[in-house]
């Protein structure tokens, strides 16, 4: 546990790589990644211990020439480093046709700071066989809790990030870990099969240990309700939406919108509205590493910016968007530590981290209680951003029927909300002074580059259609 | 891997075990507003070692990855921790492929030229699109990649491929004078033809003006809803991958052999086979995870489920055939001519927000960003709109178009009609 130790024999040949290519680029950095991650999967017949989606170990180079810009990924830094200095300049050199045609002047800031940062974890306190046999004892009792249930699993998943980054100014590292829980009942009554989940997510396996058990109870009886859910009669409805649902609204409705890369490209129809009402005017919306603990809160982003906190919303108004250094260079304004990689092989982009919207003052029970007929919709399934054309389409598992100001034992599923992005924040007529985050999904840009990414929220009454 | 495999020999409590190498090389061009922001280069190698353990009634497997600077005392330790887990590991037994070696590349053009040159020429071919006035291509992603595949294991399978594929991400944008518009478009190929790209980019452009021109329908409209390639692989790979033979033994699939997926059938019957290759198919492989030979196998015969598909483990688990991991999904065409297909009253789906098929809850909708809506008279870009509808009934009154189109892994009807769906 702690720091990679590999990271840290690395230092001196990534500082050598550094000053051997600053004798061709304006800019150079190299961010070092080393994430351990295991993933232990049980279900009624099979279990599995392996390697976790986000286990890696590499580095990219990112250099400028103050102009266009290099990267190049690769798995180890060491051996003759001018010999590799020059290989990576040469593999990268441009055709005349493509130098002639490459964006204005753009000069990437190099602020001097040396710093490390860490989060504790404790995941030396538990062995693999412990786990495994958590899993293997929750997924019997969760299989016996229904003689529906055809098949049950438990995941449980643990990462541990290192990164180091260091450019000619900086060098800074960070060390942190998550872990996550999920259960999976697939399910059989009244003629249907469903798939149905409940997850947990903390900085600790401890927390996830101990909370994970106690959402098999309510796993089973949506399972039921699902099997009796019938769908929805299409038509415009007053929501409620539970944190989950809010914080998709945030993440597709608008935070791809607001994504400043975006701006560079003139894909964002945000970039006209900033200092505008956008919003109902009880709206605030966040996103950050810093804003919240959750699955996206680290020290500092992939292009070695440190995390922020940012305000995207004020009381109705767009205060400003998200960006990684380059987009913030282009656009002339300070990056906000959004500069993420789905790994060392792949681009930054400016991306969302924990986005959410911040608690208001209504009471949950006084909303439901304001609609004669509407729906409270709860867990995400997936969403679409437009960010141009400011389309939404947001996907919720289910969403529970509400009549004279009380939640029904109707339930409809899936159940699709689309509309247009304004329209829909400027119905936010009431927002509950509660608050949940959750982070058990990926995000990506357009059909790629997944990262993974918390959003929620309180709930809120928007007017929205429904299909 | 000479060393791997002679560490794993050494350790007396390994009774099989695979290696998966697989060396990325990747050229990537990222344009905005058609000039060069980013060139990438990567040029990386994923080693994953799995060991396997029997003991008892059981084979437990455990697997780890080997980077470069792993040490050869190190890769003892995480040989000697991957049977510890594996022996924690209580999973029903299972044979793992057996002997087979060879070297293939998978069919492209790609291999005459260098990544470079390939992104060079796709870029190229991208910004030489006859754009219509106004239009333009605010963000292009050129990626090229040359994996080259190999899968070893103890039993003597040691074979390796060689796949090419690209990716274009082009955003096409109509400025207008009232507002700018833009569609999305990811384009796979894995073969290079440039009058195909050409195309796909100026349907594209062509495509985003009538965006910028669609509006909102006043008034409630109806009639069937026609679907394209890119939909119709969305729902067609719902019903093939439920048929998967990891789905099948964790019951979770929604459709089992011998269901007829067309009850009241009054449109064209389905028909899908999963193969291993198919010509300008991304999903083309000689062989899967495991070093399995692919075997093509027909799931589903004129509506009617009649076999699974899937991996080896799994397959042998069913007591099934494995037919080895096959990604390439055929859709037989149908009847429909393009007589049919004009039909109206229609809605002609261009871009969806990303259609929803989930079979589980008998849906198939989602939020059309752009349509041709045809009233019989005349011919309305729209936009604004939803459609929603039952799974089972549309798969029922299902017209599949003669014309057959290929998108990344499908290869089926150009286009299919579907009726009863409710547009709101």
């Amino acid at each position: 546990m702690g720091f990679s130790k590999y990271l840290d024999s690395k230092r001196a040949e990534i500082k050598q790589l550094v000053a051997e290519l600053k004798k061709n680029y304006q800019y150079v950095s190299v961010l070092g990644v080393d994430i351990k991650a295991t993933d232990i999967q049980v279900d009624s017949n099979t279990s599995n211990i392996d390697p976790g989606s986000d286990m890696e170990c590499g580095f990219v180079i990112k250099m400028s020439n103050g102009r266009e810009f290099y990267e190049y990924s690769l798995d180890d830094i060491s051996g003759d480093i001018p010999a590799l200095a020059k290989n990576i300049t040469e593999s990268l050199k441009l055709e005349d046709s493509l130098k002639a045609n490459t964006i204005d002047e753009v000069i990437l800031t190099d602020e001097p700071l040396v710093k490390s940062f860490v989060r504790e974890g404790d995941f030396e306190k538990y062995t693999d066989k412990e786990l495994l046999e958590f899993c293997k004892e929750t997924c019997k009792t969760l299989a016996g809790k229904s003689e529906h249930i055809l098949n049950a699993m438990v995941r449980l998943g643990k990462m541990e990030v290192s990164k180091l980054f260091i450019s000619e100014n900086r060098e800074l590292d960070q060390n942190y870990t998550w872990a996550s829980g999920i259960l999976v009942a697939i399910y059989n009554e009244n003629e249907k099969t469903i798939q149905s989940f409940e997850s947990e997510g903390d900085p600790t396996l401890a927390a996830v240990l101990e909370k994970l058990p106690g959402k098999m109870d309510k796993l089973v009886k949506k399972a039921h309700m699902l099997t009796l859910a019938k769908p929805i009669e299409p038509g415009i409805y007053d929501v409620i939406t539970a944190p989950s649902i809010t914080g998709l609204i945030a993440h597709e409705a608008f935070g791809h919108g607001v994504e400043m890369d975006q701006f560079v490209k003139d894909r964002a129809l945000a970039k006209k509205y900033v200092g505008d009402y956008v919003a109902s005017p009880i709206c605030n919306m966040r996103d950050g590493a810093a804003s919240t603990l959750s699955v996206a809160s680290y020290f500092f982003d992939d292009d070695g910016v440190l995390a922020s906190d940012t305000q995207i919303i004020k009381d109705g108004i767009l205060v400003t968007g998200l960006s990684d250094l380059a987009s913030a260079t282009q656009l002339g304004t300070a990056p906000t530590g959004n500069g993420r990689r789905e790994s060392t092989r792949r681009k930054a982009y400016a991306r969302m981290t924990n986005t959410f919207f911040e608690k208001g003052t209504d009471k949950l029970e006084d909303m439901i209680k304001s609609i004669d007929h509407g729906y409270m919709l709860f867990e995400t399934n997936n969403g679409m951003e437009d960010p141009k054309n400011w389309a939404i389409q947001c996907v919720a598992e289910y969403g529970i029927e509400i009549v004279d100001g009380k939640l029904t034992d109707n339930w409809v599923s899936p159940v699709v909300m689309s509309g247009y992005v304004p329209d829909l924040l400027k119905s936010i007529s009431m927002v509950s002074d509660d608050f949940e985050i959750s982070g058990l999904g990926h995000c990506g840009k357009g059909y790629k580059e997944w990262v993974r990414v918390s959003d929620g929220g309180p709930a809120l009454k928007v007017k929205v259609k429904l299909g | 891997m000479i060393k791997i495999i002679e560490c794993l020999k050494k350790n007396q409590r390994v009774d099989e075990y695979k290696i998966n190498l697989t060396q990325k090389e990747s050229y990537q061009l990222f344009f905005v507003k058609g000039k060069l922001e980013t060139t990438r280069r990567t040029n990386t190698c994923d080693k994953e070692v799995t060991v396997y353990v029997k003991h008892g009634e059981f084979k437990g497997d455990s697997s780890f990855i080997v980077y470069p600077s792993t040490t050869e005392g190190e890769l003892d330790n995480l040989i000697e921790t991957a049977v510890e887990k594996a022996l924690l590991i209580e999973n029903q037994s299972y044979e793992l492929p057996e002997a087979g070696e060879g070297e293939y590349q998978v069919e492209s053009n790609f291999s005459n030229y260098s990544l470079n040159e390939i992104a060079g020429i796709v870029a190229n071919t991208v910004f030489k699109a006859e754009a219509e006035e106004g239009t333009a291509l605010n963000s292009v992603e050129v990626f090229v990649n040359r994996n080259t595949i190999t899968v070893a294991n103890s039993l003597g399978v040691n074979k390796t491929q060689i796949k090419y594929s690209a990716m274009v991400e082009a955003i096409p944008t109509y400025n207008g004078k009232e507002e700018s518009v833009e569609l999305y478009q990811q384009y796979n190929f894995s073969t290079l033809d440039e009058a195909v790209i050409t195309a796909e980019i100026e349907e594209k452009l062509r495509e985003v003006k009538a965006r910028y021109e669609a509006k909102k329908p006043e008034n409630e409209i109806t009639g069937s809803v026609i679907l394209n390639k890119l939909e119709l692989s969305e729902l067609f790979s719902t019903l093939a991958y439920d048929l998967g033979y990891y789905r099948v033994y964790a019951k979770s699939n929604v459709y089992s052999k011998g269901d007829m997926l067309q009850k009241d059938l009054t449109g064209d019957a389905i028909t899908i086979t999963m193969k291993g290759e198919a010509e300008g198919n991304i999903a083309s492989a000689k062989f899967d995870g495991d070093g399995m030979n692919l075997t093509d196998i027909k799931i589903i015969d004129e509506g009617k489920v009649i076999n699974y598909f899937g991996s080896n483990r799994f397959g042998q688990y069913l007591g099934e055939k494995p037919t080895g991991s096959l990604g390439c999904l055929i859709v037989e065409p149908g009847t429909a001519c393009p007589k049919c297909l004009s039909k109206a009253p229609y809605l002609e789906v261009v871009s969806m927000s990303g259609l929803q098929v989930d079979a589980y809850n008998d849906y198939i909708g989602g939020e059309v960003r752009l349509a041709y809506y045809n009233d019989g008279t005349t011919i309305t870009p729209v936009t604004g709109i939803s459609i929603t509808g039952k799974l089972s009934e549309v798969l029922g009154n299902i017209r599949l178009a003669k014309e057959v189109a290929v998108h990344d892994r499908y290869i089926g009807p150009k286009k299919a009609i579907l009726s009863g769906m409710k547009i709101f």
